[in-house]
């Protein structure tokens, strides 16, 4: 009797668990013909270089703040008596806190690297054009959000770098015309920078900014598979 | 099968060269998968030692370790702490970190006070704060001369 296999591109299946498991899922969701269109016999253009890679690199470096900024959380207090002593703590006492504090930190400044060097790829050959025209506008507001997520989470260590990073940058909106002072008003949720500015930057950046990105790379990823990669330019 | 045609059995070759991979690529999945699993467990497990009893946990020292007017540092609930002994009768237990931005304190036999070698803070054998920019006195234990030994208990 000839042994049953599943087939995903190069992979051949052999197990009967694993394909017991798979036909489990793809007997209600038929989602082999999906993952075959889409994964396994998709075939990616071959003028495809380095310079190409960086936006996949970008949303590399997203999942990885994802990962390890939820594995922050378990530790960091969001209260400005003892913000920096759960850093401290992280640092010092959690095993691998370092590893954990050290890929978050560097992931976000490595994040606004590797975009910048995605957006200057698209730029430079032209790859914005129609009908791509919308995508390099949600990329746009994805390195903005990217931005915004920098901004946000560099509050919350609560040093005084922080700190007075934090006066400046809520300080610069003040100087819109008419609306300044109200932008500040709300950035800071006071006057002062304290608990509240704390609060609801930790807010912003552990929940409301990263959903709203997650929307957009989504976003991005569809219009990439509904218009295909740009040809060679 | 043909006269002439190499009669080897390609399938076989090429089961061997496939199982061979196969191995690799579990092997190698496998320790990434590790590497990632141990760091991120470690991380995650609680850490809080539960102490035997319910009591407080403490240190014993002998007495002649620390003559009249000296120090001794240990490491008491595996942070720095010095025990200082200004009087033949007087003992005190200070955590040795610096109340300003964490730096371990010195001391100074001199003058009997614990000098911070970073932004030069000094407190005095009780741990108050006599000069420079630390906004609080060093962390204080319990601690009493009991015998031949000075123990230190936790706070």
């Amino acid at each position: 009797m000839e042994k049953e296999t599943l087939v995903f591109g190069p992979v051949k299946i052999t197990n009967k668990y694993l394909i017991q498991g798979f036909n489990l899922i793809n007997d209600r969701f038929g989602i082999k013909e999906l993952l075959d269109d889409e994964v396994f016999e998709k075939i990616a253009p071959g003028h495809l270089g380095l310079w190409s890679c960086f936006g996949g690199i970008s949303f590399f470096i997203f999942m990885m703040q994802v990962v390890t900024g939820l594995l922050l959380m378990i530790y960091y207090q969001p209260n400005i008596d003892v913000a920096h002593a759960s850093i401290t703590k992280i640092m010092n006492e959690v095993p691998f806190g370092w590893l954990m504090r050290g890929m978050h930190a560097w992931g976000a400044n490595l994040m606004i690297v590797t975009i910048l060097i995605h957006m200057s790829k698209i730029y430079v050959s032209g790859i914005y054009k129609a009908p791509r025209e919308l995508n390099w506008i949600v990329g746009v507001h994805l390195f903005l959000l990217t931005t915004g997520l920098a901004f946000s989470g560099y509050l919350l260590p609560w040093t005084q770098l922080a700190y007075w990073a934090t006066v400046v940058g809520t300080e610069t909106p003040a100087a819109v015309p008419y609306i300044g002072e109200y932008i500040r008003y709300a950035m800071r949720g006071g006057e002062e920078i304290g608990q509240v500015t704390l609060t609801r930057f930790f807010a912003i950046h552990v929940c409301i900014l990263p959903l709203v990105t997650a929307g957009a790379i989504g976003a991005h990823l569809v219009q990439i598979r509904r218009q295909g990669i740009a040809g060679p330019c | 099968m043909s006269v002439g045609e190499n009669t080897e059995s390609p399938s076989s070759n090429e089961d061997t060269r496939r199982w061979f991979l196969n191995a690799m690529i579990s092997f190698f999945g496998a320790v990434t998968a590790l590497g990632v699993a141990y760091p991120v467990g470690m991380y995650l497990w609680p850490r809080e030692r539960k102490v035997k009893g319910g009591g407080k946990r403490s240190m014993k020292i002998p007495l002649n370790d620390i003559h009249v007017g000296g120090a001794k540092f240990i490491r008491f609930l595996n942070k720095p702490t010095v025990v200082l002994r200004p009087s033949e009768t007087q003992v005190s237990a200070l955590s040795a970190i610096c109340t300003h931005l964490g730096c371990v304190v010195k001391f100074k036999e001199a003058s009997g006070e614990l000098q911070c070698p970073c932004h030069g803070g000094r407190f005095d054998s009780s741990g108050k704060v006599l000069g420079g920019p630390p906004p609080a006195p060093l962390v204080s234990f319990p601690v009493r001369i009991d015998g031949e030994y000075i123990v230190v208990e936790e706070a």
